[in-house]
């Protein structure tokens, strides 16, 4: 039986939950009202609140005249193989970082930490002049190694903290058991620090999937342009069509968030390792 | 098994010397304990054997070849970690059979995914699944063998650690305080299990604890080290009866040897300062040295009938036996009220004696069962060599 203490408690916790929902999800809800409105009625005064499914067809139709399959493509592809390249170059590095001894290893720490403060915008014209001379100018694999440049440090600082906290003897008893270095990393380290790949692929995954700034800057084919820069191209010089630009951003989102809800459980158990002696 | 030995064997941190010009042979099909208290070096030498810490100098040889540079797997040895170090993601079954799976991986195996199906297909094959089977059996796993360490007990890890060490049939065990990690019970037990298994597999087991219960019961040899050089090597009952220092005299034994500072003059022996004892034997010809004689060599008695007078200051009822704690009447007894395990000398007697504490009484001795040891660097006197 609950004491009335324990019940009001219990009610002002459902209360500020419902208001955070109601903050975190307004905004996604705003975008698909927007979306199912006419154009007309959000530059007046008339926008409906609530979505208007029988402009639905006419949402279709005004996304069909645009390559948003392709751009999205592009967005995972991007997002992805930054992901990817993110998670196997910040697994071995902070492996090495984590478990040898060798001259310049926090030299190397601190490296990586100063790509963190260095802006994107700052490092915008000197990448650009390099992307010419490699030949990766408008092309996916140049903006996916820039991509990986900024998410790279971050998985390997996130990784060699997991690592740390992987106990020596289980990598030696490893060894013993004839286990090569390479396989120890593969085989018993990286399945017990699943939860902190699982939040360094968040950050690398969303950091592809948000990217802008040098997509609209190094790709000129629009063919080759992630959403980001899809959306943006909506936007005209006399007429912004807002619902298309709105039903575009929701396609775009809902791929990152079932990434998000499959990888969730994983980040908190990543967020809480280590917070209590197992 | 490999003959091992180590010649001149050091190990150093920086300026820190953990062993030094450590020299020994281990035998084949013995098991040898290295015993010392925490920090003095004998966790380091098994993982020197191991290969997994460096030596720094001197030389470690198998089968006469140096094998200072030899890689892990080169060794074929078996390590039992403290903390059992188990596979956490993987199952009772997996664990065991994992030393198997890598010998039968080819190089290519070890690419990543491929491990994966590569570690599945063999988990399958009929070989390695039987040979599992079999140890998980003989360990009394078998029941567990699809589930994970985090739900096992301490003991049950502990089979399983043992386990994963046996499947593969090595020559030589290595055991790093195995049971230190366990309850007083479950550690009975398994020292029971683990004599049991060397008798059963009769090969070589090198055994480090710093539990002297444990390496007493359990070794065919000793070797005691403290501060990272050897003080005593020799068979547990050599080590118990004839310890070659007062470290070794006091390390190995509960309750410890009784060490006595005692001073000769004009043949006549004097204990504790002021004590004068009548000693039915010739005495060193030193003026200065250490009495030593074991808890249960030391006999009991009323008041005024033996030649120590003491009083009782401590009692431990064991059960079959008894425990006395004893304050010597030097006459300078009540300046010093304290318990120390060093300023009392203690006395085993059987049974459960109606005794109390501040009690007088009187202890005596065998003159025979007496052992003497230089007052200064603690090493063992010989009356024949004097």
């Amino acid at each position: 039986m609950m004491t009335p203490r324990k019940l009001a408690m219990k009610a002002l916790r459902y209360t500020l939950i419902g208001v955070l929902v109601v903050l975190a999800g307004f905004p996604v809800y705003w975008m698909a009202a927007t979306a199912l409105n006419v154009n007309s009625q959000l530059y007046g005064t008339g926008q409906v609140a609530w979505p208007q499914l029988q402009h639905l067809p006419d949402l279709v139709t005004e996304l069909g005249n645009v390559p948003i399959g392709r751009w999205l493509f592009n967005t995972l592809l991007i997002a992805s193989g930054g992901t990817i390249l993110s998670l196997t170059l910040g697994a071995l590095a902070g492996y090495a970082l984590s478990r040898f001894k060798f001259h310049g290893r926090g030299l190397v720490g601190f490296l990586l930490f100063m790509t963190q403060v260095v802006p994107e915008a700052l490092i915008l014209v000197p990448l650009y002049a390099m992307f010419i001379t490699f030949g990766l100018l408008n092309s996916l694999t140049g903006l996916i190694l820039a991509n990986v440049g900024f998410s790279l440090p971050v998985a390997c600082f996130v990784l060699k903290g997991a690592m740390d906290a992987v106990p020596y003897e289980i990598e030696e008893s490893a060894i013993i058991d004839n286990c090569p270095r390479f396989s120890v990393l593969t085989m018993i380290i990286l399945p017990l620090i699943m939860p902190s790949i699982a939040a360094a692929a968040v950050v690398a995954f969303f950091a592809g999937w948000n990217e802008f700034l040098f997509a609209s800057t190094f790709l000129m084919d629009n063919s080759l342009w992630p959403a980001s820069v899809g959306l943006a191209s909506f936007v005209g010089q006399y007429e912004t069509p807002m619902s298309a630009v709105l039903g575009a951003a929701l396609v775009f989102s809902l791929p990152a968030i079932v990434f998000f809800l499959l990888i969730q459980r994983k980040i908190v158990a990543g967020l809480t390792a280590g917070a209590v002696k197992g | 098994m490999p003959a091992l030995t180590f010649k001149n064997v050091s190990k150093t941190f920086g300026d820190n010397t953990v062993i030094d010009a450590f020299s020994a042979d281990i035998h084949d099909g013995e098991f040898l304990v290295l015993l010392g208290p925490s920090g003095c070096g004998k966790s380091t030498l098994l993982r020197m054997i191991a290969g997994l810490s460096d030596i720094t100098s001197g030389d470690l040889l198998f089968d006469g070849s140096v094998a200072n540079d030899w890689e892990p797997k080169q060794r074929g040895v078996a390590f039992v970690f403290q903390t059992y170090a188990l596979y956490p993601h993987m199952t009772v079954r997996e664990n065991i059979a994992f030393p198997l799976i890598m010998d039968a991986f080819r190089k290519w195996y070890h690419l990543p995914i491929v491990n994966i199906v590569a570690r599945h297909r063999l988990m399958k094959r009929a070989d390695i699944a039987e040979r599992t089977l079999s140890i998980a059996r003989q360990l009394e796993l078998e029941p567990l063998l699809d589930r994970r360490p985090a739900s096992l007990s301490g003991g049950q890890r502990q089979r399983v650690a043992l386990a994963r060490a046996l499947v593969r049939n090595p020559a030589l065990y290595l055991l790093d305080e195995p049971l230190s990690n366990l309850d007083a019970k479950l550690r009975t037990q398994m020292r029971s299990e683990i004599s049991a298994l060397h008798h059963k597999v009769g090969k070589t087991f090198v055994y480090v604890t710093h539990d002297q219960v444990e390496a007493m019961t359990m070794a065919t040899r000793i070797i005691v080290m403290n501060k990272g050089i050897v003080q005593q090597v020799d068979t547990p009952d050599e080590i118990y009866d004839h310890p070659a220092n007062t470290f070794v005299a006091r390390f190995v034994g509960s309750p410890p040897m009784n060490l006595i500072p005692a001073s000769v003059r004009n043949n006549a022996l004097q204990l504790s300062g002021r004590l004068a004892v009548e000693h039915a034997a010739p005495l060193p010809p030193r003026r200065e040295l250490t009495f030593g004689v074991r808890p249960e060599k030391l006999t009991l008695h009323p008041a005024g009938e033996g030649r120590l007078p003491a009083q009782v200051a401590v009692v431990e009822r064991l059960g079959a036996e008894t425990v006395i704690g004893c304050r010597l009447m030097t006459g300078e007894e009540n300046k010093d009220q304290r318990l120390l395990e060093h300023d009392l000398v203690f006395v085993r007697v059987s049974g459960n004696p109606k005794i109390k504490i501040g009690e007088l009484c009187s202890l005596d001795y065998q003159a025979d069962d007496v052992l003497w040891f230089d007052i200064d660097n603690g090493d063992r006197i010989f009356l024949d060599q004097e």
